[in-house]
């Protein structure tokens, strides 16, 4: 594991690499050998990356590779700089989170160009993680997502585009744009009810959607409920749907201590988890702040 | 009116007079005697019951305005009679206790026994519904996880689906590069006939030329 040896090794190839390019300019473009230089420089280019890689420095890596898929570019051969790109992102994921949006932006461009969208998408949903783990820009997070989730529709994979959709209404719902988070839950609910396999999952997106539906007004909710049972009679059994109600009636009655009861009482069932926690703490404060106010 | 009424409370008063002091003294007998206790007490029993029915007529016939004090003389007659009763069964059941006992020779400690039992029922009871409570969450669980499974399941599905689309695309288009390359050598083959040929062509009339010079001479 000699690391150092590597990227000893490394940088010289970077260096000849970096003089072919600047040879072939001269000599190479009157004999017609000027693509070969380039390959050449471009083979060189991906070794060294490679090498980088071995002796984990990230972004003389990812540098590495951008040249790389500029030259394939130059060279009009779009599919192997999207995938140098693609090696580019990968590697600068590690090091410098927006050079990798970068690679990644400019290895979509290709692709759609090219008419490959789903993997087009798949790299939006790459670059949306990014931006939810080390960004935290939750805004373009959800946008990539939404990205996604249309070409993945255009391309006819609805349960992948349901999985970003997903991410979106969570997204969403945490930002209190709670309108789109509805649409999309219910939505995907009413997909997921027709189709054998996601029929057990349907009660969950109704339940989500339905809490939703409680944080903008109390009287929607009780009418959305209402409509998933006509729609999905399974729903009705479901504890989360009388959960759903006992929260109502709590609501309704301003009555903390009820609303807090039933809550635990489904928690210690089945716990809840992060996002319907907030949910319901949001709602619960709603009732806390009316009863204040009526005091 | 009212004294027919007050008539019937006086019977009333004698027979539960009666009917308490018998029931008080059936389970200390045994055997005859308290089979024929038992049926007497019964016709007593009866005979009450036959004075309500004539204490509830009356009390209708009289008019309204006098009748609340009536009425609750009457209900309170009527709870009386129900506890006779009541006595009247635990007694001959209370007989059996008795002898029961001698025969087993438990004395008081039994009550504290039962009371250990009782206790020791209760905490199986909520051993018992704490397990099924466990085994409630679980299945719940196992529910959660199978539904994901299926949602997994799904998307590979699809998946699958592509791959093999894009599979079977791609073998169209190899079958189609193939042929166009069985052309393309076909061609080469024509082309270096034809050289040949014409080198062959050319090379004869050389030939002829040279031949014919050379006859010309």
């Amino acid at each position: 594991m000699d690391n150092s040896g590597k990227e000893k090794e490394a940088l010289t190839l970077m260096a000849e690499a970096d003089k072919k390019m600047k040879s072939s300019r001269g000599f190479g473009t009157l004999f017609g050998g000027s693509s070969r230089k380039y390959e050449e420089a471009c083979d060189m280019y991906v070794r060294a990356a490679n090498m980088f890689k071995m002796a984990k420095n990230w972004s003389a890596a990812g540098n590495a590779f951008s040249q790389a898929a500029h030259l394939h570019l130059q060279m009009d051969n779009k599919l192997d700089g999207a995938i140098n790109f693609l090696d580019a992102g990968n590697v600068f994921k590690k090091a410098d989170p927006q050079e990798a949006i970068n690679c990644l932006n400019q290895a979509i461009e290709i692709y759609t160009d090219m008419g490959r969208f789903t993997i087009a998408a798949k790299h939006h949903i790459s670059i949306a993680e990014i931006y939810e783990s080390e960004l935290l820009d939750v805004d373009k997070a959800i946008c990539h997502y939404e990205q996604a989730a249309d070409y993945y529709k255009g391309e006819e994979s609805k349960s992948a585009a349901n999985k970003c959709l997903l991410k979106v209404a969570t997204y969403t719902a945490q930002l209190e744009q709670y309108q789109k988070a509805i649409d999309i839950y219910e939505q995907i609910g009413t997909y997921a009810m027709d189709s054998v396999l996601l029929k057990y999952g349907a009660k969950d997106h109704f339940f989500k959607a339905a809490l939703c539906h409680f944080c903008v007004d109390m009287l929607n909710a009780r009418l959305s409920v209402q409509r998933y049972e006509d729609m999905f009679p399974a729903f009705s059994d479901a504890r989360e749907c009388k959960l759903v109600k006992k929260l109502l009636d709590a609501y309704e009655e301003q009555d903390v201590d009820a609303f807090t009861d039933a809550v635990k009482d489904f928690d210690s069932i089945s716990r809840l988890d992060q996002w319907n926690t907030t949910m319901l703490l949001r709602i619960k404060k709603q009732i806390q702040d009316d009863e204040s106010d009526l005091r | 009116m009212s004294s027919d009424f007050e008539a019937y409370e006086q019977d009333f008063g004698t027979l539960t007079a009666e009917i308490t002091n018998k029931i008080g003294r059936i389970p200390k007998l045994g055997g005859e005697e308290k089979t024929q206790l038992v049926l007497n007490v019964d016709k007593q029993l009866e005979e009450v019951r036959e004075l309500m029915e004539q204490m509830d007529l009356e009390v209708r016939e009289i008019p309204i305005q006098s009748r609340g004090m009536y009425q609750s003389r009457l209900k309170s007659y009527k709870g009386e009679m129900e506890k006779l009763e009541k006595d009247f069964k635990r007694s001959r059941i209370a007989y059996s206790d008795e002898v029961r006992n001698e025969l087993l020779g438990e004395d008081a400690g039994s009550s504290e026994s039962q009371r250990a039992h009782l206790l020791d029922n209760t905490e199986k009871l909520e051993r018992s519904s704490r397990r099924l409570e466990a085994g409630y969450q679980i299945a719940v669980e196992t529910e959660q996880v199978g539904q994901e499974i299926l949602a997994n399941l799904h998307s590979d599905r699809e998946k699958i689906q592509r791959s093999r689309e894009r599979l079977r695309e791609t073998d169209a288009n190899l079958g189609k590069s193939s042929r166009i390359l069985t052309g393309m050598l076909r061609r080469i083959i024509q082309n270096r006939v034809l050289v040949f040929v014409l080198g062959a062509t050319i090379l004869l009339t050389i030939i002829l030329a040279i031949y014919f010079n050379v006859r010309g001479h």
